[in-house]
């Protein structure tokens, strides 16, 4: 028999696309072993919220005032969330504060890990007065009291999603920077980094091509982590005026137009949500990164 | 040791200046001049200058640096905008004892709960008890310590009707901590457990402790006694860690029961673009913040020689 024979003999045939269906949703089930499934799902539908229009994703306009609707009570039919003080359906409100919130968080969060991924990979590979120089400037900011000096700085620069996104990104590279700089001089000591040295490579590419890549494990648990605590900064600048501007919602200034109706009787509901959702999503990047630093690096199990 | 601790407080004096530095060049270059929002709008052009000239905001910047750090130096922080023109130091220092108390009262209760919890749970991992707490930690670290605040105060003041929720300790006497300090400890409860437990989990795996069981050493002498001692070096680090954040951290809080501290004072200051104040508070708060970490340092130095000798 010729070659071509055999080979059309036992060639097997193309999987279905059924089939294939089947087979990704395995890899995704074994993938997901042992997460914390509701997080991870809620995790992911923020990321829908963050990404889709406005418009798309909520029931009602989350802007547009209606006097006639003040304070009405949640119900199944309607506002399944109730109104706010100004009419406005809270369930839309709150898809679109998501929106903000999560934003500002991913956006501050990937800042922040630029940051404090460069000085750690600087610091780590080219050592001596640099390292020093570098871990000097991390403890001045790890002493910072940054929820103070983030106030200072958004009342200087006017509170605005940006700079809210800088200010929070400037003021949180520091655990970045720290753990990874431990990562690297750990690296930096392993045969296969000292091989590329004498082969002579450079410390650039040495930094990006050797030691860059095993980082990023730890890279993500931390982003992870990072973001619940960011959207607690957004929502604690936001709830003191300073963050996210009325009439654009995020979590933190819904809490802050609530706060005005806590001795309101009737409308417990509404200083109830925003905060319930913050707490979700805070809750689910910190049993997402845990779960995510135990896959990675089980010595470092916690509770 | 005595290198140590020179090295130590060497880098702090250093991290001190550096923030000092950028507190003050941030203040001076995105604040435009302050003096107009202390004068009512019609006032003069004139006036306007006297009053910028009379708090040295004309001179070049680096004359105000060299100012600012020569009064650094001999404990003269400058003059408040507001606040009857009072020295800052006065100002800031007056706040102190307030925010201190917040801060210690919050601070008890969450040592006292997450250790107790944290011990327990670490004595009968995965019992009932040991699940409740795991709960509570994680829901109390998702949970905005300013939300918290909110709910009690819906709660205690709107439902119940037990507590004021405004006012401090000046109108409502000892009550008035009540809230404040236990959102905040709500959130730093967990850490503590956590740090406790499995600090914990760890010393009960070691040898010696083994070796305490089986000379047959009852098991809560072993927890309690033993176990116990060994695991307080990382809870006592953590104390005295979180201790200093939340001086800084408690801003929030303090806003929302108006409780008369620094970081209600920050705010205040802001709002009145009183920049002297501002540059107080933060001066304080790092400078809290520097200390506590060099005092844990030195600490944990003296407690582990390998340490101070690396």
């Amino acid at each position: 028999m010729e070659a071509r024979e055999i080979a059309v003999a036992i060639s097997y045939p193309a999987p279905s696309v059924l089939d294939r269906t089947i087979a990704s949703l395995r890899a995704t089930r074994n993938a997901l072993r042992g997460a914390p499934k509701l997080s991870v799902f809620f995790i992911f539908i923020c990321i829908i919220i963050a990404v889709l229009p406005v418009s798309w994703i909520t029931p009602y306009n989350s802007i547009e005032i209606r006097p006639a609707n003040l304070l009405s009570a949640p119900e199944l039919s309607g506002h399944i969330l109730g109104t706010d003080n100004q009419g406005r359906d809270i369930l839309s409100r709150l898809i679109h504060g998501g929106q903000s919130s999560v934003r500002v968080a991913v956006a501050a969060v990937i800042l922040a890990a630029l940051l404090g991924t460069t000085v750690a990979l600087v610091a780590g590979v080219f050592r001596g007065w640099v390292d020093r120089l570098l871990m000097q400037i991390t403890d001045a900011f790890l002493s910072l009291p940054y929820l103070m000096v983030a106030l200072t700085v958004v009342t200087l620069l006017g509170p605005s999603i940006v700079n809210l996104i800088i200010v929070i990104g400037f003021l949180r590279w520091m655990g970045f920077a720290r753990v990874l700089r431990g990562e690297v001089l750990r690296l930096m000591e392993m045969d296969f980094v000292r091989l590329a040295n004498v082969a002579g490579s450079s410390r650039p590419r040495i930094m990006l091509r050797h030691v860059f890549p095993n980082i990023i494990n730890t890279l993500l648990v931390l982003a992870t982590l990072e973001v619940g605590l960011a959207v607690i900064v957004e929502a604690s600048l936001s709830f003191l005026g300073l963050g996210v501007q009325r009439p654009i919602p995020s979590w933190g200034n819904m809490l802050r137009d609530a706060q005005q109706f806590l001795f309101f009787p009737g409308a417990w509901w509404f200083p109830l949500i925003p905060g319930i959702a913050i707490t979700f999503l805070v809750m689910s990047c910190n049993l997402t990164g845990d779960w995510l630093r135990d896959r990675t690096d089980p010595t470092r199990r916690q509770l | 040791m005595g290198s140590y601790i020179i090295r130590r407080v060497l880098a702090g004096v250093i991290t001190m200046i550096l923030i000092t530095l950028a507190v003050f060049i941030l203040l001076r270059l995105g604040g435009g001049n302050p003096v107009e929002y202390m004068l009512p709008p019609e006032a003069t052009q004139a006036d306007i200058d006297k009053l910028t000239a009379a708090y040295g905001f004309d001179k070049s910047i680096w004359t105000q640096l060299g100012i600012y750090y020569k009064g650094l130096f001999q404990g003269d922080l400058g003059y408040a905008l507001q606040w009857d023109h009072r020295p800052v130091v006065e100002v800031v220092w007056d706040r102190m004892p307030a925010t201190l108390q917040l801060t210690a009262a919050a601070m008890v209760v969450a040592v006292v709960l997450g250790v107790a919890m944290g011990a327990v749970s670490a004595a009968r991992p995965d019992s009932m008890l040991d699940r409740v707490g795991k709960v509570l930690a994680i829901t109390g670290q998702s949970m905005p310590v300013f939300w918290v605040g909110l709910l009690l105060i819906v709660l205690f003041t709107v439902k119940l009707g037990w507590l004021d929720s405004a006012g401090g300790f000046a109108r409502l006497g000892p009550k008035a901590i009540v809230m404040p300090a236990a959102s905040l400890a709500f959130f730093l409860i967990a850490s503590h457990m956590r740090i406790v437990r499995s600090t914990m989990l760890e010393v009960l795996e070691s040898d010696y402790i083994k070796m305490i069981r089986a000379k047959g050493l009852p098991s809560r002498m072993v927890i309690w006694k033993h176990a116990f001692k060994n695991a307080s070096i990382p809870v006592f680090t953590l104390f005295f860690v979180n201790f200093a954040a939340l001086v800084g951290g408690a801003v929030v809080t303090e806003t929302i029961f108006s409780w008369p501290g620094v970081g209600h004072l920050l705010v205040s200051a802001l709002i009145a673009r009183d920049y002297p104040v501002t540059q107080g508070v933060i001066f304080f708060v790092a400078a809290i913040i520097v200390f506590v970490n060099i005092f844990v340092d030195v600490m944990y130095a003296w407690l582990d020689p390998r340490i101070r000798l690396s």
